[in-house]
């Protein structure tokens, strides 16, 4: 492009966009990070200045810690899962299957509905839609509510983002998959390529970029896990499916530590920040021109 | 193009088998959807003692719950809202993202590479860490809460980072720098040249982008609920607020009013939907 | 080509049951239909005719906000504000707390913004935590000679409104016990621990197997449940802050304090007779409230908010409830087990900070309407359903439970004491008692976790 004209160019095309995610996002995040330095609680009118007081109080909440391991857990689980169901739907719903359009259409509705509402939802299906088919046909694994349990909590919590998840990257896989170079395939095919070494060496490769997508997506979705979480079991039984997101909430506002909340939230997206960048930078690697 | 008899036959079963998974997938799926409408009929009684059934319900079945929901949630106010603050708020972020996206695929310099990380860094901020601060800086400095603008905006800068990340894969992969020259050696000035040729282009992403913008808009809660306050304008996952009770949650009139709720967005991805896989296969042919 | 033409059918499919519905909302919605248990009982006409309250017609005109935390009432408060403006000309929004926020927590954001609501309805920790900051002084406000008992002090000064007395212990349905025992069950019959249990057995014995609702929630065991280990030390506020002081400090063990053994003790009884004993995590509130109904139970532990859920259940006005108190011991000279405990539990401040001094003048005006006047003393009771703790109100409520609340407080025989406990309280100490209650941590482990708690806090 000329460069005599690149700072109208800015202007026209870079910078409104640029205004509003600076101002909405990026000013408060700042904000937001001084805060932490200070003693503020989120009512008073003086602010002071106590450097990383906040941070130490950090160190000392052992059940920030404790949710942020189990957020590991569920993260890991849940990413694992996500990304080979969507996949696998995806690889399904790309090979010319009558209706497919229509199963398109329908794994996408979990996102149709907001986070809360779907927790709720939820929440009423393994309370009493699992309990009621348990009691009448007597199975064991619907005997009592999953989510008096604190391992079936914690499967359901899984369940449920998974559900919701995988239709989101379902979408992305599927519009990966059509993308794929029919002539390669086909040369493939010829070649004498099947089933799973067709799969390995010739799709994977040429999907990895929806593989990265996806894969930040969903680590980053799972690692902030707030709505369903909340709406499905709200920490219980006993606190023990409170994720790290909720916690960060809590100690904010039921605890009113609002500094320490703050600097917490700071700490949560360091990590996410961390170990979603170590991902890009991998499965980038592993991406070929198409 | 003719397949062999056993080549053909083994695809059959291969497709009956991919399908019968399919449905087996689907239903577990649809699940949770079914056990809403099925509710969303019942009384709250029959609810509790016998969510699953349909047929064996003491009070019967009827369109009370949705009666109930539209009224109570001030339906069509709350429609026109939704409906107002969505389609400005996907508009706007579809096209400024657009912009800018092309304005960094097409510039290498500093100030793109510089945004672009943060882009990508600011989708794993978690919301709870700005809540406050923002309101803070919109309500107590700026003083602009409690206006339909503010929220157009604020959704707007929200989801400005993952549009971005999206469209500017899209246009690096997928619009060849070629035609652009050439448009400019006929003389076309780069808003031209943007907005006739490159615009076009980005059709398939657009309707993508459009559905999942205008999902998160319309569904938001948090935010709404913390610029919003003034009842006249609030959306619709605002106005179930009252479905949900201090100790106990009125589930036939909750269920009633997400359908309210869901059929208008899922009536827009039907449509568009046609868009979207039309859209990918013609992009795909590079 | 047939792929298109499904997703259309699918389309307009969806369009016209919208439609349908659409329009049934608008042609039959306001039949009411004589079987339907979620059709609100008719309620008791209000008498506007008579209305002696002098209005300042200097504030006409005035808009206020009240932020409402109770959800319950939203619907009467809106109706209230409405024939306040048509009295006064001063505008009254009732500001719901949003369903995922915490009144708190909504407050605060509202401050933030700069746009905080005149009036909240908050609960009694939150005013605390908010009253010298933010809050107006209404030591001098007239009402405070009709609540005396029931006003919150900071540092010797009002700075809120008591909205409602609500009571809290054993509910009985009485029809179910009559029917079971057949005889005549009395409820004064009941004095002790002992006799509860003995209660208890001649129910199982007479077929109900399991005759006690226990609820999960851990606002119920954290807060109503546990809290009477404070409250009945003396059965005053004073009384129950002093404990909390004593715990704080170490003065206090725990491990020897008899209040907490006996309230362990009662609290094992009713585990023991509970209904979800099998999976006490899994049970539902609602649930609860039609097994009462039902008489599939016989006893729920909970207060009188809970006669909505009843009353949705199926139970009605003239049906008899009431409440039996949180047996502790077997000594019926013990005021615990002859007392239920009724105390103010929602607050009303007044924004003193952002506020002009002319929305500060409407919102106390309001204040005084729903003390004074004739209007909106039988709003609160008649339509809100609320007891009021003010003595000049000469309206009684409606239903059996705060009937019953009503007139033991009238007659001496509830006891008023809130303990103010720090406000992640219930749902700290609200876990381990979920624990305790899923059989999965014992005695010691959840007076260890109660230690701890008061231990880290300042």
């Amino acid at each position: 492009m000329k460069t005599k004209s690149n700072g109208k160019d800015f202007c026209m095309f870079a910078l409104p966009g640029m205004f509003c995610f600076f101002a909405v996002l990026v000013v408060p995040f700042v904000y937001g990070v001084y805060l932490t330095l200070t003693d503020w609680n989120g009512v008073a009118k003086v602010k002071n200045f106590i450097g990383l007081k906040n941070f130490a109080g950090v160190m000392k909440d052992t059940q920030f810690w404790t949710s942020l391991l189990l957020t590991f857990k569920y993260v890991i689980v849940v990413v694992l899962l996500v990304n080979i169901i969507a996949f696998a739907v995806a690889y399904l719903l790309t090979r010319g299957i009558k209706g497919q359009n229509f199963f398109r259409a329908g794994f996408f509705t979990p996102n149709l509905i907001g986070g809360i509402v779907l927790g709720y939802i939820w929440q009423f299906v393994f309370s009493r839609v699992f309990v009621n088919i348990g009691e009448a046909t007597g199975w064991k694994l619907f005997e009592v509510s999953w989510l008096s349990d604190p391992g079936k909590a914690f499967a359901a919590l899984v369940l449920v983002s998974v559900w919701q998840l995988s239709g989101y990257m379902i979408l992305i896989y599927v519009a990966g998959f059509m993308g794929l170079n029919e002539d390669v395939m086909e040369a493939a095919s010829i070649d004498g390529a099947t089933g799973w070494i067709k799969m390995t060496k010739i799709v994977l490769p040429l999907m990895m970029s929806s593989i990265t997508i996806c894969l930040f997506l969903t680590l980053s979705r799972a690692f902030m896990v707030y709505d369903v979480n909340l709406s499905l079991t709200g920490g219980a039984p006993y606190g023990t499916t409170e994720m790290a997101a909720m916690h960060v909430y809590e100690k904010a506002f039921t605890s009113r530590q609002f500094g320490v909340g703050q600097a917490e939230a700071l700490i949560l997206f360091i990590v996410v920040a961390i170990i979603s960048g170590t991902q890009v930078y991998f499965t980038k690697k592993q991406e070929v021109e198409a | 193009m003719k397949q062999t008899t056993i080549g053909g036959n083994k695809k059959k079963v291969a497709n009956l088998l991919a399908m019968v998974g399919l449905i087996i997938i689907f239903i577990a799926y649809m699940f949770p959807f079914i056990m809403v409408v099925i509710n969303s009929l019942k009384q709250k009684r029959d609810i509790i003692k016998s969510p699953f059934s349909w047929l064996y319900t003491i009070k019967g079945l009827s369109f009370d719950n949705f009666v109930k929901a539209f009224t109570q949630m001030d339906f069509l106010n709350a429609f026109k809202n939704s409906l107002i603050v969505t389609v400005s708020a996907t508009v706007l972020v579809t096209l400024l993202a657009a912009m800018l996206a092309y304005y960094i695929v097409r510039h290498n310099n500093l100030v793109s590479k510089v945004t672009f990380a943060l882009m990508v860094a600011s989708m794993i901020i978690p919301f709870q860490a700005i809540m406050i601060p923002l309101v803070s800086i919109y309500g107590g400095t700026l003083n602009v809460l409690n206006h339909r603008i503010t929220l157009i905006f604020m959704h707007t800068g929200f989801s400005m980072a993952m549009s971005v990340f999206m469209f500017h894969g899209f246009i690096k992969g997928s619009v060849p720098i070629a035609l652009e020259e050439a448009a400019y050696i006929d003389g076309c000035t780069h808003a031209q040249t943007f907005f006739k040729i490159v615009l076009p282009l980005l059709k398939p992403i657009i309707s993508t982008m459009v559905i999942l913008n205008a999902l998160s808009f319309w569904n938001d809660f948090l935010l709404p609920s913390l610029v919003l306050t003034d009842k006249e304008l609030l959306t619709l996952p605002l106005s179930t607020y009252s479905f949900y009770g201090t100790y106990s949650a009125d589930y036939g009139t909750i269920m009633a009013g997400l359908l309210l709720c869901v059929i208008p967005i899922l009536i827009l991805y039907l449509v568009l939907q046609k868009q979207i896989i039309s859209g990918v296969v013609s992009g795909a042919v590079k | 080509m047939r792929k298109k033409v499904l997703t259309k059918v699918i389309a307009s499919g969806l369009a016209a049951t919208m439609m349908v519905t659409t329009m049934t909302g608008c042609t039959f919605g306001f039949a009411s239909d004589p079987d339907d248990p979620n059709e609100v009982v008719e309620e008791e006409p209000i008498d506007t005719s008579v209305d002696t309250f002098e209005y300042d017609t200097a504030l006409s005109g005035t808009n206020i906000t009240l932020l409402n935390s109770k959800a319950e009432i939203q619907v009467a408060l809106e109706a209230m504000g409405e024939i306040y403006e048509e009295k006064s000309g001063v505008h009254v929004e009732v500001m719901p707390v949003t369903d995922g926020d915490s009144p708190y927590t909504k407050v605060v954001s509202l401050y933030n913004s700069g746009n905080p609501p005149t009036l909240s309805i908050l609960d009694t920790t939150d005013v605390i935590a908010l009253a010298e900051e933010k809050a107006a002084d209404l030591t001098d406000e007239p009402w405070t000679a009709e609540a005396e008992d029931y006003l919150t002090r900071v540092n010797d000064r009002v700075y809120s409104f008591p909205l409602c007395i609500e009571g809290r212990g054993l509910i009985y349905n009485k029809a179910v016990i009559d029917e079971a025992l057949g005889e005549e069950f009395d409820p004064k019959s009941i004095q002790t621990l002992d006799d509860f249990k003995a209660l208890l057995d001649r129910l199982v014995a007479a077929g109900i197997e399991k005759p006690i609702s226990l609820a999960k929630e851990d606002w119920s065991l954290g807060a109503h449940h546990l809290q009477y280990v404070y409250e009945t030390y003396d059965g005053t506020s004073e009384g129950a802050a002093e404990t909390i002081e004593k715990i704080k400090d170490g003065s206090l063990d725990l491990d020897n304090y008899n209040r907490m053994t006996e309230f362990m003790d009662a609290f094992d009884v009713l585990k023991e007779y509970n209904v979800a004993k099998g999976d006490p995590l899994g049970a539902d509130y609602d649930e609860m409230a039609i097994d009462l109904a039902d008489g599939k139970t016989a006893f729920w532990f909970n207060g009188n908010w809970a006669w909505p859920n009843l009353q949705e259940a199926g139970a009605e006005n003239d049906d008899e409830y009431g409440f039996l108190p949180y047996f502790m011991n077997n000594d019926k000279d013990d005021f615990a087990n002859q007392q239920i405990q009724g105390s103010p539990s929602k607050q009303v401040m007044l924004d003193g900070q952002i506020a002009s001094e002319q929305e500060q003048k409407a919102a106390k005006q309001f204040l005084n309407w729903i003390v004074y006047s004739e209007i909106g003393q039988q709003m609160i009771v008649k339509k809100a359903n609320i007891i009021p703790p003010f003595k000049n109100n000469p309206y009684e409520p409606a239903d059996p439970l705060s009937r019953d609340i009503y007139n033991r407080v009238q007659e001496g025989e509830a006891f008023n004491a809130s303990a103010i406990v720090p406000n992640d309280h219930w749902s700290v100490l609200g876990a381990a008692m979920q624990k305790y209650l899923a059989g999965r941590s014992d005695r010691e482990e959840l007076v260890q976790s109660i230690k701890d708690y008061w231990a880290e806090q300042e």
